[in-house]
């Protein structure tokens, strides 16, 4: 897959018709790949394509044509981009937002397999990162990891998977230039919201004391905020001081506006790529409530974000029979 | 501090301009009784309301909130209710979601004529909140 | 002679040790947390870690916590005239450093201690001491541990570390499986050790022998490192070049890197209101100090909305400058410690130590071809 990339690139800088590529390189620790800025044939090299490259690259498009940048004489630049299924909504989201014009993109869309999660890999050698893992390798289908004291475990990628990659309904992207590998789609539709079921199976009580146990390991570091696409706003609320809406102290209740916040801005707009719950150095289950509003936005109407660059964002239109059964009568 | 008999909740009721806030106002006119625990915001219009107004104002300690506007198809901003309803339907899921109990945040539709539904609906909305007792989650500790 | 003043004690008795004193001293130790190795008050019920490789946060959050209320206030209801000027008095400033035991932390690494002694420097210069930086300070005991094993990541002995370094350790010790060996260092360790000999015996020279074994193996193991010989110098001149561009376009500007640094100390100090407040005649607040970072958006915004740090690029090389060139510059010491936590935890894998190699390597294209 990755001699197609780079083809494909070398052919796009060859033609001229990008002024950068952004892709995956390789890390330097094991299990990282890094996001890599291309600018000429020379360093078409760097590129990698495996297992590991599990950042959305779509958060770094929007800085490309911010507002004050899109001066009359000054030329917007082409960005050829690689996009997983992932990061492919986020980039239909944006384009819908007016974030970033549809021409200047080339998508090379690459259907993925899913990327293993870090955490998860290192929990299954040794919890609590004791015994680090020196090396990894894999090969069809498995993962060869090395530990620093010469141990060799073998283990399915299956099973290293992050849970958003495990619930992927669209593996390549809908929207593209060209597209590497066959689009293949996983029908798991029970399976995709069986834990926001369980999860609100359980009394009020209980759900309250989840969040605010899960709320209360954030240390405010932005980290979501900042790895996650859609929060591209030049002023953030959470940075706001007219009106100031969250405080700075440790209180768990500013924390609490703080995720509230941020997930609510992001109904009818989460691509569930996972990038916060990956940024995040605390390991909050952050998903468990970012899920639940894409949920809500397809039961209540019918809308799935980052498939369609024609259908309106669900807040920004109404139907006649929304549902009301929240509204109190007398 | 105050004893549970004597404790009266505060609710924040978010009332739009031109047919909750007139609806409010027949029923003072009318001299309609209803219990007194509401403060009244007026809005332009109920799609005005920010989510946020709603989670700082159980962050300041306020025991309920209800917000409150035009029937749909009667906005006087022709589609501004029609777009919240389909707002506070996804806040009012997300917020039993976390943990807060359902009652303490309401939505209704009141119009400038029905002074008499609008008290009741206060009468429904003040003893619902006044069952769940005065809120602990979300509030500022000082 | 000095091995005369080191001390054994099992392992297992450490617990109760601690135990013992925990009277007089409020004890930090490593704990293991669902989000990583954190620091907290010690729990008999929860082990030290022993083969923990380094606390997730650093612990400057002990003396430098994450949000510290400097003093509260209270709007009392006289007014007072003065030359025409009417104000409400204030009440003294609540909370002014009650009197709490003494602290001891435990079992820090010795990469950590050494970022005490640096932020020592800034926190209690000549120019300015901070008092509640201080007023911690002064009455703790740091008893650092050792690192038998070296990650991957860490590269203190590019920056004056080891893995046996002491500075800023009262005693340090060393991990010889079932037994601890102790070395006291400063006089208070020292003294410390004595007060509570009951619980040590002397170490022997088998115990030595052991932990020079393991030290040495334990410095072998540190195999990535940077040159980082006259970098203030080499960054006096670097400050213009194109190769910025290049080093902070991964960057997201999310604040890990930052909150997590042992040695990062920029706060902002902000006022909070009671959210009873807004009754004039009943106003309480409080003063608050609490983390900033060189990557969020409100870091050196000016009142009109200018920012002269307005991306990503020139944030990155703030923070580089800062730690290897303004402090050498204000403080004659680098402020990075080695420990590799920005490395680890960087969602996109920036790598400090492939951006000093970088910049130590940047050859300038001039007459002068000064390395």
């Amino acid at each position: 897959m990755i001699e197609k990339i780079k083809e494909i690139v070398k052919k796009l800088f060859k033609e001229n018709k990008i002024d950068i590529f952004i892709g995956y390189g390789e890390g330097t620790l094991p299990l990282r790949a890094t996001p890599c800025f291309i600018t000429g044939q020379d360093d078409i090299k760097k590129l990698v394509w495996n297992s590991y490259c599990l950042n959305n690259l779509a958060v770094y498009l929007s800085g490309f044509f911010l507002p004050q940048l899109k001066k009359k004489d000054v030329k917007l630049p082409r960005i050829g981009i690689l996009a997983k299924g992932c990061d492919g909504r986020s980039i239909v989201g944006l384009i819908k937002e007016h974030q970033i014009p549809r021409e200047n993109l080339y998508i090379i869309g690459i259907n993925c397999e899913g990327m293993i999660d870090i955490e998860k890999t290192q929990n299954a050698v040794c919890k609590m990162q004791e015994i680090e893992i020196v090396s990894a390798e894999e090969k069809s289908g498995k993962v060869l990891l090395e530990d620093e004291d010469n141990k060799k475990t073998e283990l399915k990628k299956e099973e290293l998977l992050a849970d958003v990659c495990k619930d992927c309904q669209y593996t390549a992207p809908l929207i593209y230039d060209v597209l590497i590998g066959e689009e293949k789609r996983k029908t798991k539709e029970k399976e995709r919201a069986a834990f926001i079921k369980e999860f609100e199976k359980k009394p009020l009580e209980e759900r309250w004391k989840y969040f605010q146990e899960q709320v209360s390991k954030c240390i405010r570091c932005y980290a979501c905020r900042q790895a996650c696409p859609n929060c591209y706003c030049k002023e953030c609320f959470a940075d706001q001081t007219k009106p100031k809406w969250i405080g700075a102290t440790d209180d768990i209740s500013d924390i609490m506006f703080f995720q509230i916040g941020r997930i609510l801005h992001q109904a009818g707009r989460c691509v569930d790529c996972g990038a916060c719950v990956r940024a995040c150095p605390m390991g909050i289950d952050l998903r468990i409530f970012t899920y639940k509003l894409i949920e809500d936005v397809k039961e209540f109407f019918g809308y799935e974000v980052g498939i369609s660059l024609e259908e309106t964002p669900p807040l920004a239109t109404f139907k006649q029979d929304d549902k009301q059964e929240f509204i109190t009568e007398p | 501090m105050e004893n549970k008999n004597n404790w009266e909740p505060k609710i924040v009721a978010f009332l739009c301009n031109w047919c909750s806030y007139a609806g409010a106002d027949l029923a003072g006119v009318s001299r309609t009784q209803y219990p007194s625990n509401i403060r009244v915001i007026r809005v332009p219009c109920s799609g005005r309301v920010n989510p946020f107004y709603i989670i700082k104002a159980l962050q300041n300690g306020i025991d309920g909130v209800l917000v409150s506007g035009c029937h749909p198809g009667d906005c006087h901003y022709i589609s501004g209710n029609l777009i919240a309803r389909r707002k506070f339907a996804l806040l009012k899921s997300f917020l039993e979601y976390i943990g807060i109990e359902p009652g303490r945040v309401q939505f209704s539709w009141v119009s400038a004529a029905e002074g008499g539904r609008f008290a009741q609906i206060i009468e429904k909305v003040t003893g619902e909140v006044k069952k769940l007792g005065p809120i602990k989650k979300m509030v500022k500790e000082f | 002679m000095e091995s005369s003043k080191l001390k054994i004690i099992k392992k297992r008795d450490v617990l109760k040790f601690l135990d013992s004193i925990k009277k007089e001293y409020d004890i930090f130790v490593p704990m293991e947390k669902n989000s990583g190795i954190r620091f907290s008050r010690f729990n008999l019920e929860k082990d030290i870690p022993w083969n923990y490789r380094n606390a997730k946060i650093s612990p400057k959050e002990i003396f430098f916590p994450k949000t510290e209320t400097l003093f509260s206030f209270e709007a009392g209801t006289s007014i007072i005239s003065d030359g025409g000027k009417t104000f409400t008095s204030v009440n003294e400033p609540k909370d002014s450093f009650p009197e709490t035991k003494d602290y001891l932390i435990f079992g820090i690494r010795p990469c950590d201690a050494q970022a005490y002694s640096l932020l020592d420097k800034l926190f209690g210069g000549d120019d300015f001491q901070d008092p509640y930086y201080l007023e911690k300070r002064k009455k703790t005991t740091i008893i650092s541990l050792a690192c038998n094993k070296p990650q991957s990541t860490c590269f203190c002995t590019s920056l004056k570390g080891r893995p046996d370094n002491e500075e800023g350790a009262d005693i340090i010790l060393f991990d010889l499986d079932e037994d601890i060996l102790a070395k006291p260092i400063t006089k208070k360790g020292e003294k410390f050790i004595e007060n509570l000999n009951s619980w040590f015996k002397e170490a022997k020279e088998a115990d030595i022998e052991k932990k020079n074994k393991l030290m040495d193996l334990s410095l072998k193991k540190i195999r990535s490192g940077v040159d980082l010989q006259h970098i203030k110098e080499k960054l006096d001149k670097t400050f213009d070049i194109s190769l910025w561009n290049e080093i902070h376009q991964k960057c997201l500007g999310c604040g890990i890197c930052t909150y997590l640094c042992p040695t990062c100390y920029c706060f902002n100090i902000t006022d909070e209101m009671d959210h009873e407040a807004g009754v004039l005649a009943t106003s309480r607040g409080k003063r608050i100090r609490c983390w900033d970072s060189c990557m969020f958006p409100l870091f050196t915004l000016h009142a009109s909305g200018h920012n002269p740090r307005p991306t990503y690029k020139e944030r990155m090389r703030q923070r580089i400058m800062h730690k290897f060139n303004y402090c050498p510059e204000n403080f004659e010491e680098i402020f990075c410690i080695g420990c590799g936590r920005c490395i680890r935890n960087c969602p996109v894998n920036i790598d400090l130590r492939e951006t000093l190699v970088l910049l130590m390597s940047f050859q300038s294209l001039g007459k002068n071809k000064k390395n």
